[in-house]
């Protein structure tokens, strides 16, 4: 990995940029929010388990060796997603990964002219509630909005919405950890 | 009467041999009896003199003594003296030390109890937060049906805020 920031920064510019081509032409914005939703889970299992990250980029093993490895423990996903994957472990750049992500999405977001929202609920989203939320959103940013939905029951009930590294936390869970703040603060050192 | 009457034949050489001797005593004995009753008077001068001044010194050498004593005995006291005070200022200063110390044992166990009860009621009243939220949100998560979660979330969106304003 190159250790020139201005190297390093063209260098994932040029994973993101490669890897987008290839996911419009295979299959259009489907695609590449699918090649996105894969990388993301690959990224949490990264920070989940680093033993894993840390073997895909063990030095020991040549260049052709981390390929392979790579290929294989990724064979279950996108097979856009795996080429990428195999080709950062071979080079040794699995450590800009979300880099890469972010890079990848704004990028997608820019070539596709839309803003992809990332949407946490604790039931499923009827298409009644999808066109409330795509409206509110695509006035909001003033694009159009691609809403990645995930179903989350520890988020209690309410909303995450979140883009480019922007968040809107409207979920129970949340607010109910507002309160538990709010009763803990207004009672730290006070009398009986 | 003429045994009264000095006998003239006896009287003469008597006479004449008394002369000589007073002749002969004025001429040698007076003389060294004289001196030595001078050398007597000086000696006996001498030494009346000399324990005069023995006299003076053992005098002089008693006030020297009495005055020293005097001094001594001022001294003796003044130590004494200094020896209270100083014997008093240690016990005054070791009982200020100890009540200091005490105030501040009595202080410190204030504020322990104090930190303590404070601590005690913040985390019994942490922990009924805790209960009251985790009551909340098993009834959340167990009472309300889907329709009534999407209703919370088309609520949630419309009075949500903005990704701008962040």
């Amino acid at each position: 990995m190159p250790t020139n920031r201005l190297l390093v920064k063209e260098e994932i510019a040029t994973y993101a940029a490669t890897l987008l081509d290839a996911a419009v032409a295979e299959g259009g914005q489907e695609r590449v929010i699918a090649v996105r939703d894969q990388l993301n889970q690959v990224l949490f299992a990264f920070r989940e388990n680093g033993r894993i990250r840390e073997n895909l980029s063990n030095s020991s093993l040549s260049a052709q060796q981390r390929y392979e490895l790579a290929a294989s423990v990724f064979e279950g996903c996108d097979p856009l997603a795996v080429s990428v994957l195999a080709v950062m472990a071979e080079r040794g750049n699995l450590g800009e990964l979300s880099a890469v992500i972010d890079a990848f999405v704004n990028a997608a977001e820019n070539k596709l002219n839309v803003s992809i929202v990332d949407v946490v609920t604790a039931v499923a989203l009827d298409d009644e509630l999808r066109g409330i939320i795509t409206e509110k959103l695509s006035k909001d940013l003033g694009k159009p909005v691609v809403l990645c939905e995930t179903v989350d029951k520890s988020i209690l009930g309410g909303i995450i919405m979140s883009t480019n590294g922007k968040r809107i936390d409207a979920s129970i869970s949340s607010k109910l950890e507002g309160t538990r703040a709010l009763l803990k603060e207004n009672n730290d050192g006070g009398e009986c | 009467m003429e045994a009264i009457l000095p006998n003239a034949a006896e009287t003469i050489p008597m006479l004449v041999a008394f002369i000589v001797l007073l002749i002969v005593l004025g001429k040698f004995g007076w003389p060294l009896l004289d001196g030595i009753l001078v050398k007597r008077e000086t000696a006996i001068r001498d030494d009346l003199k000399a324990a005069e001044e023995a006299r003076i010194e053992a005098q002089k050498a008693l006030e020297e003594y009495k005055k020293q004593l005097a001094e001594a005995r001022a001294e003796a006291n003044k130590i004494v003296a200094e020896a209270k005070k100083a014997g008093e200022n240690v016990k005054a200063d070791i009982q200020a030390k100890a009540q200091q110390e005490a105030a501040e044992m009595i202080e410190k166990a204030h504020n322990a109890i104090e930190a303590e009860k404070k601590a005690a009621v913040a985390e019994l009243q942490g922990s009924v937060a805790d209960l009251s939220v985790a009551v909340a949100a098993k009834f959340i998560g167990t009472d309300l049906s889907d329709e009534e979660h999407r209703a919370m979330i088309k609520r949630y969106v419309e009075e949500a805020g903005s990704f701008n304003a962040n």
